[in-house]
């Protein structure tokens, strides 16, 4: 994949509105045929990078290219980019057929042609038969699908999605989300998809933009995303994180000694160096922290006793939050743990040991 | 701007529709502001007749808004808010002042209670007259009432019943709910009902023409200056007056109460039945509004019956030849229809434009655009027609007795009508409609054709039909416009009237109103039903 060439190019763009700077300054470079996502809170700029795009906004600086074609001034009904919108944007007062064929028509496609791509597309997406109802007489995730084919049927070089499955229900959002990347995988479309769902995010792309005020903080796959997050809020924002803030005490290659507290916390880190009395922020997920009932055996590294706060149970694990008490006068440190597959051991109460594995915890360097 | 430029289709549209505004509707304007010279406005206060018609206009304004918006909320609250029988009946017989001559019902109410009327003299004996400040204060409380109804009616119906029931449930009940919740929620509606009626109470021309007597405002003692002295001066003076509370009173409506009022209607629909009105809030509603759709009635009772009688006031018999008085005019009569249907038919789509441009494209200037569009709604039609005489009637833009400066008064007089509608309408409609459109390769222009414009029929209809009637309604507007040869219906029907042929002018009113029925029902037949009228 890294191998493929460039082919949707942002350099410096920026972009206001009023005295709000929606985007600053980013540059992304996302490789031909791959699934790229842009992730973020609300507000953080990834629908204005997307409809900059589109070309529905105009960049106030920098510049867009498709390949080697700078594009900030083809106007958007030009850019064949073609993008499904959050709302769907079916047109009410057209069937489905017509809805599809309409941007084929203005390409200048008529008559049978123009129907058996149509019906195709149609087909392709299991909508064969629905070409003459409208828009309101078909499901919400029909209509999706109907979104969709109306921006495959262009075949377009690049397919821009603005949150697309944010309407459907948690069932078939799983669902759409993964016949949509198979389409994708199949098409060998370059995709730009627009989310603030970390979780759709790590499971369809190929590379995540993650995105906070305006700026892209870190560009990666998920994979890279999820376990090596370079800042408090990419860990913060994408999964659950439990940040142990501290000052270095002892440090050999690859392996280092944080005081948390009062308490000592034992990292293993290939490739991270760090030097006695350097303030630094480790994260470790909550299933990576192991919960037990009794003190564990021998090595006692990074355990840590506390008192199980209060829980709640999702089914398939159950999530604690246990204090761990720190210095005297300080308060409580409360660590989120998860435990998979609760069946057997019950809910825990009380007292508990928490061993965080050395070699689970993840330094935060950008910090 | 740079996105407009790629767009040269899209450019020409804008510029072409600031052109058409700028000379159709300011200029006009302009030319009556700067008519005359400054010592003819100077010489305003010592013109006894001048403040004589300034103060009857104010006093005139305050009396007939207030009645108006007080019979205007009753029967607003009527239909939105109380189980009172026959509410719906009243509803339609109130909306009927809407769709007739605004100079009808003072028409009427002379042929009713003048000094021959019907219940006066025939039905009492009395040889009370009706001519005067009362009749038009009566005249234009009945004329206004329903535009003040029809916005409240909205605003109580926009608070959801829900709030009501929550008051019930905290202990509140009868006159303390109706003092406490009902009306704080309702205040910003009745104040821009109020300002909205008080508008059209000023640029009154039809009721006080005909029934005011010496009782002069500004809008008839304007057209007095020009049909008696022919003084075009003294005209422009009064209008320029009459321009400047019609002015403030459109900014106030517009921009101080026009804005919260929106805010207050939200799309939440209000599942919740309303509790049964108690009887002693139900029956006096129900007499009242009884009382008031009697005097609607009236009107039309009035005006057939003065069709179709031989000489009224003495001789009640029924007759037919009035109706040679018809025929005699059928060229005003077909020379309206034709006027209005040309206006209505390009205003309807010259402002849906507009409001798609103002509301979907960026483009330097959209804000004066969106101004200019609605100023029409606060220029009176008697200045609007005194300014059209002075702009077009003249060389370079000489248009003197043709259709065309009647047309094009009409056109641009009703522009907001249909603008206002289309933006209400666009805002419900998703911006990202036009987006994927211009994403699958559509342009500006094209996208509006395919999938606004369609989206955007039913207030396209309802835009062409409130255009219609008021185009075929308005005296005031083309009463300085008509000559010979492009006189229209209502300027023969107040001649008429003013020389006496009550029973001519009665038929005459009658056969306008059900022409422009018959126009409205095939209008109606080819477009749907599915039409909003009058959302003020």
């Amino acid at each position: 994949m890294t191998d493929a060439p460039v082919h949707i190019a942002i350099r410096r763009l920026t972009k206001r509105f009023g005295s709000v700077t929606a985007v600053r300054d980013i540059s992304l470079e996302i490789t031909r045929g791959s699934f790229t996502t842009l992730l973020g809170p609300s507000g953080c700029g990834k629908t204005t990078i997307l409809r900059t795009l589109a070309g529905f906004y105009e960049a106030d600086e920098g510049d867009i290219f498709f390949g080697e074609r700078r594009m900030n001034d083809v106007p958007s009904h030009r850019r064949h980019a073609a993008m499904v919108f959050q709302d769907y944007a079916l047109f009410p007062h057209m069937t489905v057929f017509e809805n599809v064929a309409y941007g084929l028509k203005i390409g200048g496609l008529r008559g049978e042609a123009l129907r058996r791509k149509v019906e195709r597309v149609l087909g392709d997406l299991g909508l064969a038969g629905l070409g003459d109802r409208t828009p309101g007489m078909i499901s919400g995730g029909q209509q999706q699908r109907v979104a969709l084919a109306r921006a495959l049927v262009m075949e377009p070089e690049i397919l821009l999605l603005d949150e697309p499955l944010s309407n459907l229900d948690a069932k078939l959002r799983v669902t759409v989300r993964a016949e949509l990347r198979q389409i994708q995988r199949r098409v060998g479309i370059t995709t730009v998809y627009v989310t603030h769902d970390q979780e759709e995010a790590l499971a369809i792309s190929d590379r995540i933009a993650v995105m906070h005020q305006g700026e892209v903080v870190q560009y990666g796959t998920p994979w890279e995303i999820y376990y090596t997050p370079e800042s408090v809020f990419v860990a913060d924002f994408v999964g659950t994180a439990n940040f142990i803030r501290g000052r270095v005490r002892e440090a050999s290659p690859h392996r280092f000694t944080l005081e948390f507290g009062g308490r000592m916390i034992t990292v293993e880190l290939p490739g991270r160096d760090l030097h006695p009395g350097e303030e630094a922020v480790l994260n470790i997920r909550p299933e990576a922290i192991q919960v037990t009932t009794n003190l564990p055996d021998e090595p006692r590294v990074n355990v840590l006793e506390g008192v199980v706060r209060t829980h709640t149970f999702v089914g398939q694990w159950v999530r604690y939050w246990v204090d761990v008490p720190l210095r005297p006068e300080a308060a409580p440190y409360e660590f989120i743990v998860d435990v998979p597959d609760p069946r057997e051991r019950g809910i825990l109460e009380g007292r508990v040991f928490l061993r965080l594995d050395p070699r689970k915890i993840h330094h935060l360097q950008g910090a | 701007m740079k996105k407009l430029l790629r767009e040269p289709l899209l450019l020409a549209a804008i510029a072409a529709i600031f052109i058409a505004l700028g000379l159709f509707v300011i200029y006009p304007v302009l030319r009556v502001l700067l008519y005359p010279s400054l010592r003819d406005f100077l010489g305003l206060p010592t013109n006894e007749r001048y403040v004589t018609a300034t103060l009857h206009t104010f006093v005139i304004v305050v009396l007939s808004t207030t009645t108006a918006t007080v019979v205007g909320f009753l029967f607003a609250y009527t239909f939105a808010r109380t189980t009172v029988p026959c509410k719906t009946l009243f509803r339609s017989i109130a909306i009927l002042p809407l769709f007739s001559p605004p100079f009808m019902i003072a028409f009427s109410y002379i042929l009713i209670f003048g000094r021959n009327g019907l219940v006066t003299y025939t039905l009492l004996g009395t040889r009370y007259n009706i001519i005067g400040w009362h009749g038009l204060w009566l005249s234009q409380t009945i004329a206004f009432f329903p535009i003040a109804a029809l916005v409240m009616e909205g605003v109580l119906q926009s608070i959801a019943p829900s709030l009501e029931y929550a008051a019930r449930n905290l202990g509140a009940s009868g006159w303390r709910l109706f003092r406490t919740v009902t009306l704080p929620l309702a205040r910003p509606g009745v104040a821009g009902a109020a300002l909205l009626v008080a508008i059209y109470v000023l640029a009154d021309f039809g009721n006080p023409v005909m029934i005011a007597g010496h009782y002069t405002v500004l809008p008839t003692e304007a057209w007095a200056r020009i049909s008696g002295w022919g003084d075009v001066t003294g005209a422009a003076v009064l209008s320029s007056v009459l321009l400047v509370p019609a002015f403030g009173l459109f900014l106030a409506q517009r921009y101080w109460v026009g804005r919260r009022q929106y805010l207050t209607i939200t799309g939440k629909v209000a599942l919740l039945t309303l509790p049964p009105t108690p009887w002693y809030l139900k029956w006096p509603l129900f007499a009242f509004c009884t009382v008031v759709s009697a005097l609607i009635l009236l009107v039309y009772l009035g005006l057939l019956a003065g069709a179709f009688c031989r000489g009224w006031g003495f001789d009640y018999t029924p007759t037919l030849r009035h109706w040679q008085d018809v025929l005699a005019n059928t060229r005003s009569l077909i020379h309206s229809l034709v006027f209005a249907g040309v206006a209505a038919t390009v205003s309807s789509l010259l402002s849906i434009l507009a409001s798609y441009l103002v509301s979907r494209k960026a483009f330097p200037g959209r804000w004066v655009l969106d101004f200019v569009a609605i100023l029409p709604a606060a220029i009176p039609g008697v200045v609007f027609g005194i300014g059209y005489s002075l702009a077009f009637n003249v060389p370079p833009f000489d248009l003197y007795g043709t259709a065309t400066i009647i047309i094009l008064s009409m056109i641009f007089w009703n522009i907001p009508m249909g603008y206002q509608t289309g933006i209400g309408r666009l805002k419900q409609i998703a911006p990202s409609l036009g987006e994927a459109a211009s994403n699958l390769g559509a342009g500006s222009l094209k996208t509006f054709w395919d999938i606004e414009l369609p989206l955007l029929k039913s207030s396209l209809v309802s835009a062409f039909v409130v255009s219609f009637i008021r185009a075929v309604t308005t005296l005031s507007v083309i009463v300085f416009l008509v000559t010979n040869r492009n006189v229209v219906a209502t300027f023969t029907i107040l001649n008429l009237a003013n020389d006496g042929y009550r029973g001519a002018a009665a038929a005459l009113t009658t056969a306008l109103l059900a022409l422009s029925c018959i126009v409205l029902a095939i209008s109606r037949l080819l477009f749907g039903r599915n039409v909003e009228l009058f959302r003020i």
